[in-house]
């Protein structure tokens, strides 16, 4: 009997905790700035969605660095492991977006206020240094090498296809397999 | 005396009462705290109301400060600080294929960091230091010669991915809140550089230069970037071990490297930071299966 009640509590416990490691582990966010929703397990599978940064995700199964999931309107997929988290990301407001057009790229427009949004304005039009550094840089008396030495490293600018190119022919990542 | 105390008091009491609505809605909707001021005294002409005014005005300051600054404004600091970057550390070395290399990784990491949303630049400058170090806003510098120490591409992913923490975690940003310019108006656009406002603004890019370039961030904040450059560097599909393999290379080279400037005097002890990746890589179990990509990397690392 005694035996029995010590069998009942460890089923009980090991239950419990089963369940507990699968309810704390079903929720996932995409972390990264932006995630594919896969049909298949592999980067050559059709794209079911682009998924945003923030996304929360339902996770239905794990194989071989590839989570199978379902987007909260109902989508199913398979997502790449080193986009998504299980922490929710914080998302920032009126952040310049690298849009992979160097400092031209645009702030996010999530709901920032008027302010940000005439910021945002004013930094899309800049191409390599800002008028304010422009202006610390001959108040201070910053030789020409180091003024022309910032304007081409912020007029630099890679594409997103270029970024994806560089990881696929590295076999980085989700192009590993 | 004591008399004038009391006949004060009730004038002081009225006073606060009347203010004191506004004061605390100030704290959550500074916006309709002016609303009411201006209700309450609208030609602007009660001595006492404007003095509030102003208090939450600078109260506004003081939360922005401390709940973050503005990206425009942390971009704009991170700029001057490259432009001291570059005169004491050195130029961009002259090839634009390694300069672009460099920045296709750097990006990849960053895409993968707690703050994917920003731009991030990079840039290899000639230094015959071992340095690496990340400008407020996400404009990274890298050395040369630590460049040139690598072997393989994961650590290179690693190192970037480390000064990428450092702009996710806003730590350069963190070590200079308190600076003056942030007590008045705080933002860079409103300013002009030859007011007092731009001479505090010259002195905090000059307190943020000793931080980053003599004194080093908090030995916390360069942990929590080791952390970070083994996360986002494995994230995006490199061997975070990478990390660990920079620190020994250092730990290697330290007797016969210049110390002063590098990050041998800027960031803690390197047995320190070994001994904690070493911890942290116990969450990686499949560490050993990820990508190096030495062959590529090597490519570039012979045009240094």
């Amino acid at each position: 009997m005694k035996i029995q009640i010590q069998r009942i509590i460890f089923l009980a416990v090991f239950f419990w905790a089963v369940v507990a490691i699968a309810v704390a582990q079903e929720t996932l966010w995409v972390t990264s700035a932006e995630a594919d929703l896969k049909a298949g397990r592999s980067v050559s599978s059709d794209t079911v969605a682009e998924l945003q940064r923030g996304t929360q995700l339902s996770v239905e199964a794990y194989e071989s660095r590839w989570y199978r999931v379902s987007t909260e309107d109902g989508k199913t997929g398979w997502v790449y492991r080193g986009r998504v988290s299980e922490t929710r990301p914080e998302i920032s407001e009126g952040e310049k977006k690298d849009e992979g057009g160097g400092i031209g790229g645009l702030l996010g427009g999530l709901g920032g206020s008027s302010v940000e949004t005439d910021a945002a304005d004013s930094a899309r039009s800049i191409r390599g240094l800002s008028p304010e550094a422009k202006a610390y840089a001959e108040k201070t008396g910053t030789p020409k090498q180091s003024r022309d030495a910032l304007d081409q490293v912020l007029s630099l600018s890679i594409s997103e296809n270029a970024i994806e190119s560089f990881l696929e022919k590295g076999h980085v990542g989700k192009y590993a397999e | 005396m004591t008399k004038q105390s009391n006949d004060r008091n009730p004038t002081s009491r009225r006073q606060f009462l009347k203010l004191a609505a506004p004061l605390a809605l100030s704290l959550t909707t500074p916006v309709y705290a002016m609303d009411l001021f201006k209700a309450l005294d609208p030609k602007g002409k009660n001595e006492d109301v404007q003095k509030a005014k102003q208090a939450v005005e600078g109260l506004g300051s003081i939360v922005q400060s401390a709940k973050g600054i503005d990206y425009e404004t942390e971009f704009t600091i991170g700029e001057s600080l490259a432009l001291e970057g570059f005169q004491r550390y050195g130029l961009p070395v002259e090839d634009k294929k390694l300069q672009d290399y460099v920045n296709t990784l750097g990006k990849a990491v960053a895409k993968n960091s707690l703050r994917p949303d920003i731009a991030y630049y990079f840039v290899v400058v000639q230094s015959p230091l071992y340095n690496a170090f990340a400008c407020p806003g996400g404009i990274v510098f890298v050395s040369s010669q630590l460049v040139r120490s690598m072997d393989d591409e994961a650590e290179l992913a690693c190192v970037l991915a480390h000064e990428v923490g450092h702009v996710s975690h806003k730590h350069a940003l963190h070590a200079i809140r308190r600076a003056k310019f942030f007590e008045g108006v705080g933002k860079i656009g409103t300013i002009s550089m030859d007011s007092e406002e731009g001479r505090k603004y010259r002195s905090m890019i000059g307190d943020l230069q000793s931080v980053l370039f003599d004194k080093g961030l908090d030995k916390n904040m360069e942990f929590e970037a080791d952390k970070a450059g083994m996360e986002f560097a494995y994230r995006t599909g490199y061997d975070p071990r990478g990390m660990i393999r920079v620190l020994e290379m250092l730990e290697a080279n330290k007797d016969s490297a210049t110390i002063k400037g590098s990050w041998f005097s800027t960031h803690p002890p390197v047995d320190a930071r070994l001994e904690r990746c070493r911890q942290h890589l116990a969450l990686y179990r499949d560490a050993s299966a990820m990508a190096t990509v030495k062959d590529r990397f090597l490519d570039y690392r012979k045009r240094l």
